[in-house]
C-alpha cells in the first residue's frame, strides 16, 4: 500500500507531457465541425480496422494512456456501433473486411462522423493496387475527416478530436 | 562438429534411396527428396531422439515461368544445437498434388492450407481441407501467388459459407466474437463452443486483413522493399525490416559494418522494450488492475517518445536499410538513451514489486491459459510464448545476428506455460533488453554504418534469414528474380505459429478469461494475415 502511494506521489501528473502536434496537412472541414456539434461534450468512438499494419491501432490505443488521457475530453471508446458517434477507420479496405465495414456503418445511428485515420485509410498507402484491397475507405462509406500520417502521432489525432469538440481555445471552459 | 551435417549423415543412412541430392543454401544443409518420401523423412526428423527437429517454416515457390516446376521447402530447427536443416521437393509439369505431412506434424497444418489457397497445390491426406486465407467469397480457382495471376486484379465476390467445426451435445452453445471487436483491436473471428462457462473448443478464423503482402513484395526491387517490410506488422517494424534486410544482404554478398550491427541490436531491443512494457500493462488491465496499466502505459509512451526523438519515428521506421543503417546515433544521443533507460529500469522494478505483492493479480494469472510444453513443441511454438512453456529457444543466443555474438543474451525460460509465466518472461526480458542496450552503447565501434552490394543476384538464388523479434522468430525467405527484382518473398511472423496454439491454451478456461489469455499471447493479426 505504502509502495503504491509512494509510487503515485513520486510520479506526479504526467498528462500533457508530449511534444506539440505538427500542423495538419488537411484541416478539418467546416462541415465536419458542424456535424460534430451534437457530440461536443462527449464523443463516442468505435475503432474499425479494415486491414491496417496495426501501428495506427497502437497510436489510437496510446490516446488512452495517462499522457494523452483522451477521456478527459469526453472521448470514449464504445463497445458497440449502436452507441457510437464517430467511426475511426484505419487501414486500406481489404476484400475480406469490405462487408464488415459496410455493416458497421449501417448499424451506427445517424448522425455520425467517419474519420479516416492514417495514409492507408485515405489512399491505401503501400497496399494500393493489391488484388486483396478494394480501395480506400471513402470508396465504401462517406468520410468526413482525414488524418494523414503513417501512422499519425497521438498528439495529431488528439488535435483533430479537439477541433471536432469545438475550437481548442475553449478547452478549459 | 556441425549438428546439421551430422543429422544429414544420419538421415542419408536411414533414407538412402529417398534422397536425390544433397546441397546447401548459404551454409544451411539441404536435402532434395522425391515428394512421396517427404512425410516419412519429416516424421523421422521430428521424432528421432538424436535429430528432434521442429518445423520452422514450410513454403512453396512457383518456378514455372522459367523451369516448369513448383518447389516446396521445409525448414527444420534441430533441437540440440538449433541448427537448420532444409528439405526440398519438386512438383513437375502438371502435378498439383503433394503428400501432406500434417498427419505426422501438427506444425504443418496451417502452412499446407496456406499453400493450397495461395498456389492451388493440394496437400493430399490433410485432415482439414477447408479454406484458410481465401475467405468463402473468393471465387473458385483464385490462387494469387501463382505467377500468372495479376497482382492488381481485385478479387470478385461470390457466395459461400465457412463451415465451423461443430460440437454437438446437450447444453453446448456457440459464442461468435468478431471480426470487429469492442476495443481497439485488429479484426479476427473467434468461435467458442461452451457448455456453461468452460470453453470446450475455440476456433480461430483469421485472414480478414489479408492485403496480399507477399505478392506486393514481388512487385518490388530487392533493395527497395524495406518500407513494405516495416508495414507487415507495424508494432514489429524493426524486427521485420531487419529480417528482410539480412536476407537480401546474404543474397547480395554484403557484409554489414560493425557499427551498423550494434545499432541494429540497440533498435531491436528498443522495440522489444516498449512492446513488452505495454504488454505487461495490458495483461494487468485485463485483470482490472488499472494502476499497473497506467504506469506501464506511461513508460511505454516515454519510450516511444524517445524513439521519436532518436529517429523521427515512434515505431523506429526508416532506420534499417539494405546494407546497414539509414541513420547513425551521436554520442550525446547514446548517453541520453542509456540514462533514460536506467531511470526506466528503476521505475519498472518498483512496479514489479507492486505487482507481485498483489495476491488478487497473481491469483488470476496463475494456471490460466496453460499451454503445455508438449503441445508447444508439437506446434513448433517459440518466442515469448514458447519460453514460457519450457521451450528454450532464442535466436539471439542460438543463431546470433546483428551484434548478439558479442553481448551474450541471457534467455528467460519458465515451465508452467500459464499467463503468469508469459508475463514473467516479459518482465525478465525487459531487464535483459536494458542490459543489452547498455552493453551495446558501451561497446559500439566507430566507423561507417552502411555498405554497398558485392554481387549482382542471379535469378533463382535465395536466402533465409531469422530475427528474434519481441514476439519470437521472424523468418524471411527472399528469392531474387530478373533485374534485381524479387521473385518470391515468404514472410513468417511468429503469430502464424501461435494462433493455432492459442486454441489449445484456451481449452477448459472460462470465456471471461479468454481476453486475458489472448493478451498474454498478444499476437499480430496483420503479420498473420499478410
Ligand atoms: S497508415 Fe501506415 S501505420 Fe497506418 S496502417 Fe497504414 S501502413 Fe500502417
Amino acid at each position: 500500500m505504502f509502495r503504491i502511494i509512494k509510487k503515485s506521489l513520486s510520479t506526479g501528473v504526467v498528462t500533457g507531457q508530449y511534444p506539440a502536434a505538427k500542423a495538419l496537412s488537411e484541416p478539418v472541414s467546416r462541415e465536419a465541425i458542424e456535424k460534430a456539434k451534437p457530440f461536443r461534450r462527449s464523443l463516442t468512438i468505435r475503432e474499425v480496422d479494415t486491414g491496417s499494419c496495426n501501428a495506427c491501432e497502437m497510436e489510437m490505443n496510446a490516446l488512452a494512456n495517462p499522457v494523452y488521457d483522451v477521456e478527459r475530453f469526453g472521448v470514449h471508446i464504445a463497445a458497440s456501433p449502436r452507441h457510437t458517434d464517430a467511426l475511426v477507420v484505419t487501414g486500406p479496405v481489404t476484400v475480406n473486411m469490405e462487408r464488415a465495414l459496410k455493416d458497421v456503418y449501417k448499424q451506427t445511428p445517424d448522425p455520425k462522423l467517419v474519420i479516416a485515420l492514417g495514409d492507408c485509410a485515405i489512399n491505401c498507402g503501400m497496399f494500393k493496387g493489391s488484388y486483396a484491397v478494394t480501395g480506400p475507405v471513402e470508396r465504401h462509406i462517406p468520410v468526413d475527416v482525414r488524418i494523414a500520417g503513417c501512422p499519425p502521432r497521438p498528439a495529431e489525432i488528439l488535435a483533430v478530436l479537439e477541433t471536432l469538440r469545438g475550437a481548442p481555445a475553449d478547452r478549459d471552459k | 562438429m556441425n549438428g546439421g551435417l551430422e543429422a544429414v549423415g544420419q538421415i542419408r543412412g536411414a533414407f538412402a534411396r529417398a534422397i536425390a541430392d544433397v546441397g546447401s543454401v548459404h551454409g544451411v544443409p539441404m536435402l532434395r527428396l522425391r515428394k512421396q518420401d517427404v512425410p516419412a523423412v519429416a516424421h523421422y526428423i521430428h521424432t528421432d531422439p538424436h535429430v528432434r527437429g521442429s518445423l520452422s517454416l514450410l513454403w512453396a515457390v512457383d518456378h514455372r515461368p522459367r523451369e516448369g516446376r513448383y518447389e516446396l521447402c521445409y525448414l527444420f530447427t534441430l533441437a540440440a544445437r538449433k541448427e537448420w536443416l532444409l528439405l526440398a521437393t519438386d512438383l513437375h509439369g502438371d502435378e498439383r498434388e503433394f503428400p501432406s505431412i500434417t498427419p505426422h506434424l501438427h506444425a504443418a497444418k496451417w502452412y499446407e492450407r496456406e499453400i493450397r489457397d495461395l498456389f492451388g497445390l493440394i496437400p493430399v491426406g490433410h485432415p482439414d481441407m477447408r479454406r484458410l486465407v481465401r475467405h468463402e467469397h473468393w471465387p473458385k480457382g483464385s490462387h494469387p501467388l501463382k505467377k500468372e495471376c495479376a497482382w492488381d486484379q481485385v478479387l470478385e465476390r461470390v457466395q459461400g459459407e465457412y463451415a465451423f467445426r461443430k460440437i454437438h451435445g446437450e447444453g453446448v452453445f456457440e459464442i461468435p466474437v468478431g471480426p470487429i471487436h469492442a476495443g481497439i483491436i485488429e479484426p479476427g473471428h473467434f468461435r467458442f463452443s461452451v457448455a456453461g462457462e468452460p470453453i470446450l473448443q475455440l476456433e480461430v478464423r483469421h485472414f480478414w486483413k489479408h492485403r496480399g503482402v507477399e505478392k506486393l513484395f514481388e512487385q518490388q526491387r530487392l533493395t527497395e522493399a524495406v518500407p513494405l517490410a516495416e508495414r507487415v506488422s507495424g508494432d514489429t517494424s524493426v524486427g521485420h525490416s531487419l529480417a528482410y534486410c539480412q536476407a537480401v544482404e546474404t543474397l547480395l554478398g554484403m557484409t554489414v559494418p560493425p557499427r551498423a550491427r550494434y545499432l541494429r541490436s540497440i533498435f531491436l531491443e528498443l522495440e522489444r522494450l516498449h512492446n513488452h512494457i505495454g504488454d505487461v500493462g495490458a495483461i494487468c488491465n485485463d485483470t482490472a488492475y488499472a494502476l499497473a496499466h497506467a504506469h506501464c502505459g506511461r513508460m511505454k509512451e516515454q519510450l516511444m517518445q524517445l524513439n521519436d526523438r532518436l529517429t523521427g519515428s515512434r515505431f523506429l521506421r526508416g532506420v534499417n536499410t539494405v546494407g546497414g543503417m539509414a541513420m547513425d546515433l551521436s554520442g550525446t544521443q547514446l548517453s541520453q538513451v542509456d540514462a533514460e533507460l536506467q531511470a526506466i529500469e528503476q521505475e519498472f522494478s518498483g512496479i514489479e514489486k507492486i505487482l507481485f505483492a498483489n495476491a488478487s493479480l497473481t491469483e488470476r494469472l496463475e494456471s490460466t491459459g496453460v499451454l503445455s510444453e508438449h503441445i508447444a513443441w508439437d506446434h513448433a511454438v517459440m518466442g515469448v510464448v514458447g519460453r514460457a512453456s519450457g521451450i528454450d529457444r532464442d535466436l539471439r543466443r542460438d543463431r546470433p545476428f546483428a551484434a548478439y555474438h558479442e553481448c551474450q543474451p541471457k534467455v528467460a525460460v519458465y515451465r508452467y506455460g500459464d499467463v503468469r509465466a508469459r508475463m514473467r518472461v516479459r518482465l525478465d526480458e525487459v531487464h535483459e533488453s536494458i542490459r543489452l542496450i547498455h552493453t551495446c552503447c558501451r561497446q559500439l565501434p566507430m566507423g561507417p554504418v552502411s555498405t554497398g552490394p558485392v554481387e549482382a543476384p542471379t535469378p533463382g538464388q535465395w536466402a533465409v534469414s531469422a530475427v528474434e523479434g519481441w514476439r519470437g522468430e521472424i523468418l524471411y525467405v527472399v528469392m531474387a528474380g530478373a533485374e534485381g527484382r524479387i521473385h518470391r518473398c515468404k514472410i513468417r511472423d511468429p503469430s502464424f505459429v501461435h494462433w493455432p496454439a492459442i486454441q489449445w491454451a484456451a481449452l477448459g478456461n472460462i470465456v471471461p478469461d479468454f481476453p486475458l489469455i489472448n493478451k498474454s499471447f498478444n499476437l499480430s493479426y496483420a503479420g498473420n494475415d499478410l
